[in-house]
């Protein structure tokens, strides 16, 4: 069913590839942390060799796992921008797609952790009186986030129609 | 702080107000101490507690005594605290609604608190404890008479005309739209699951012990027993004498045995309503109905009894469409025309899918769900706030996906589950257009 997460217009922007390489820097640190927690495990206990050849194959098959569904999450990552209204989808398991009227948005907020910004990039989230509305975008280049930011609150100052 | 304070026409609380808060106190401490007291002296624990009340009372005193609230241009402050002192300014014209509630100890003395839900501040901010009840209901009055004049005046609006507005609304009489009697009120919680719990525990209870000759399984389900029977009992005891009325300022419901309550509800602020018809009363056509109000999200007491969204605990389907249809400014509900989602639906919700519906009309989304409990949920396109699609792996081999619409926190959640995937997208891009066009007019 392609048609049920088409874009509205012409094609969804997608996000910046840098979210990926984050989120995939993060997972290989976790990978390495595990390995390192068996391997100390393995001479503290002295455990059996094919325990401990299990646990490693299970901590790289995780990882390898994880590798791929980042890729197929971060591609799946799309939003499109309106006349009245910000349509986002994301998901490639579960997915969603959320269309949000400017004219109901209460505010936006841009935020960016210490990782996010060695990466350049940053998260946007509108909120409206809903609390149903999870409507993020991760992972934008700082500038687009700005940019975002700035056309969406003076769009829906525009547009406001408050509850 | 300034000692000028005196010439302001400021109000005090209540001087019962430290009576009546430490009253539960005072029960408590003759129970602990009775015994004592009979044979005529204190025991040491019956000391400290007459201390702590004495300690409470002096205390209640002064803060009764630095509490004071006046209204002054278009604020309503109120000065408290005894060692670091605090001076709320309410905003007048920002009252959503103003509510007299009656806590048991309260009623006793004749007292009552007065709560202002303010837009975005937390109930405490809000409330003045405890007032006279004619007090309460004066200065409810004038903070809501005071408000309409407010808002009238940011209005182009001729001053007279507005004054003459204020002077015949107050003639016109509060129109009674809907009353639960005891009978009706005492057999619909008779027919919850809550009551049917409470009915076999308690048979199990008496006969068990009867019938294997050992009572000590006693010690287990009386507490039980215990529990459900005060869950049906503050049921019963919350929509005691529960009454519905359109007043000037806006729905006005009435209710409570011990603790009263009376709550006003301007319809503006209605975000949806939701129709319950469990089970056991759709074959006597009885219904309740919930609103969900902006703001008052958080304020359900949790505590078995009605919470503050309800505006009609059990009544009449009739009475309750025709109660919905006047808090949704006189939409026909009926007309809507609820569609099942397709065959397929049933690998997913095999036996949900056949009391499963959605539709719209010209000015309200409706969804459906539920055998045991059915709920019909109504939100206006003009409330809308965003939708979604949603679709998991399951419904994606069956073709099918869910779209939410969006509202307000509160009890309403409008759902087209399990619909044919290019339907649920047509459905959010129609909706989408729709509810832009029925903000329109709010907007501008």
């Amino acid at each position: 069913m392609n048609d049920l997460f088409a874009p509205p217009g012409n094609s969804w922007r997608p996000v910046a590839p840098q979210l990926g390489t984050m989120r995939r820097l993060v997972l290989s640190a976790s990978a390495v942390v595990g390995l390192v927690g068996i391997v100390v495990l393995h001479l503290i206990l002295d455990l059996p060799t094919w325990l401990l050849v299990l646990a490693i194959a299970a901590v790289v098959t995780l990882a390898v796992l994880g590798w791929l569904v980042i890729g197929r999450n971060t591609r799946s990552w799309g939003y499109a921008e309106r006349d009245e209204d910000l349509y986002i989808k994301h998901g490639a398991t579960f997915r969603e797609l959320i269309a949000v009227p400017y004219g109901r948005m209460q505010f936006v907020d841009i935020t960016s952790g210490p990782l996010e910004r060695a990466f350049g990039i940053a998260s946007v989230r509108l909120h409206t009186a809903s609390p149903g509305t999870s409507a993020r975008i991760p992972g934008l280049p700082k500038e687009e986030a700005a940019r975002l930011r700035d056309s969406l609150t003076s769009l829906g100052e525009a547009q406001a129609a408050g509850l | 702080m300034s000692s000028g304070t005196a010439q302001k026409p400021y109000r005090r609380l209540s001087p019962l107000t430290p009576v009546a808060r430490s009253g539960i106190f005072v029960v408590a401490v003759l129970t602990a101490t009775w015994r004592d007291l009979l044979r005529g002296d204190l025991g040491p624990f019956g000391a400290v507690l007459l201390g702590l009340l004495i300690a409470g009372l002096v205390y209640g005193g002064a803060s009764w005594l630095r509490t004071k609230y006046w209204i002054e241009s278009d604020e309503l402050r109120v000065d408290t605290g005894v060692i670091a002192r605090q001076s709320r300014r309410i905003r007048i014209d920002r009252l959503q609604g103003v509510d007299i509630v009656q806590p048991f100890v309260a009623r006793l003395f004749g007292l009552a608190e007065l709560r202002m839900d303010v837009a975005g501040g937390s109930a405490r901010e809000g409330s003045l404890a405890f007032l006279s009840l004619s007090d309460a209901r004066e200065l409810k009055d004038v903070l809501l008479s005071r408000r309409d004049a407010v808002r009238a005046d940011s209005a182009p609006l001729p001053d007279a005309d507005s004054d003459a507005g204020t002077d015949w609304r107050w003639v016109e009489p509060d129109r009674l739209l809907a009353r639960v009697d005891l009978q009706l009120l005492l057999l619909s919680t008779l027919l919850t699951p809550e009551a049917f719990a409470l009915i076999l525990a308690g048979l199990g209870s008496m006969l068990v012990p009867l019938l294997v000759g050992d009572a000590s399984g006693i010690t287990v389900s009386l507490p039980l027993v215990g529990g459900l029977a005060l869950v049906v009992f503050r049921k019963i005891a919350g929509s005691y004498r529960f009454t519905v009325s359109q007043t000037p300022a806006g729905l006005q419901v009435r209710r409570g045995l011990f603790e009263l309550s009376s709550q006003t509800i301007s319809l503006n602020r209605v975000q949806g309503v939701v129709l319950s018809e469990p089970l056991l009363w759709r074959r006597l056509g009885w219904a309740r109905l919930d609103v969900s109000i902006a703001g008052y999200a958080a304020s359900s007491d949790g505590e078995g009894g009605p919470s503050a969204s309800t505006v009609l605990p059990v009544g009449d389907r009739e009475l309750a469409m025709r109660l919905a249809q006047h808090v949704l400014s006189g939409t026909v509900l009926d007309q809507t025309v609820l569609t099942r989602p397709p065959k397929q639906a049933r690998w997913v919700s095999p036996i949900g899918r056949r009391f499963m519906g959605f539709g719209t009309n010209e000015s309200l989304t409706v969804s459906r769900t539920g055998w045991f409990n059915r709920r019909t949920n109504v939100v206006p396109h003009a409330r809308v706030q965003s939708l979604r699609v949603t679709q998991g792996p399951l419904q994606r081999r069956l073709g099918l996906a869910d779209m939410h619409v969006d509202s307000p926190p509160g009890p309403v959640t409008v759902r087209a589950q399990d619909r044919l995937a290019t339907e649920a997208r047509a459905i959010l891009e129609q909706e989408i257009a729709v509810s832009r066009q029925a903000r329109m007019p709010a907007g501008l």
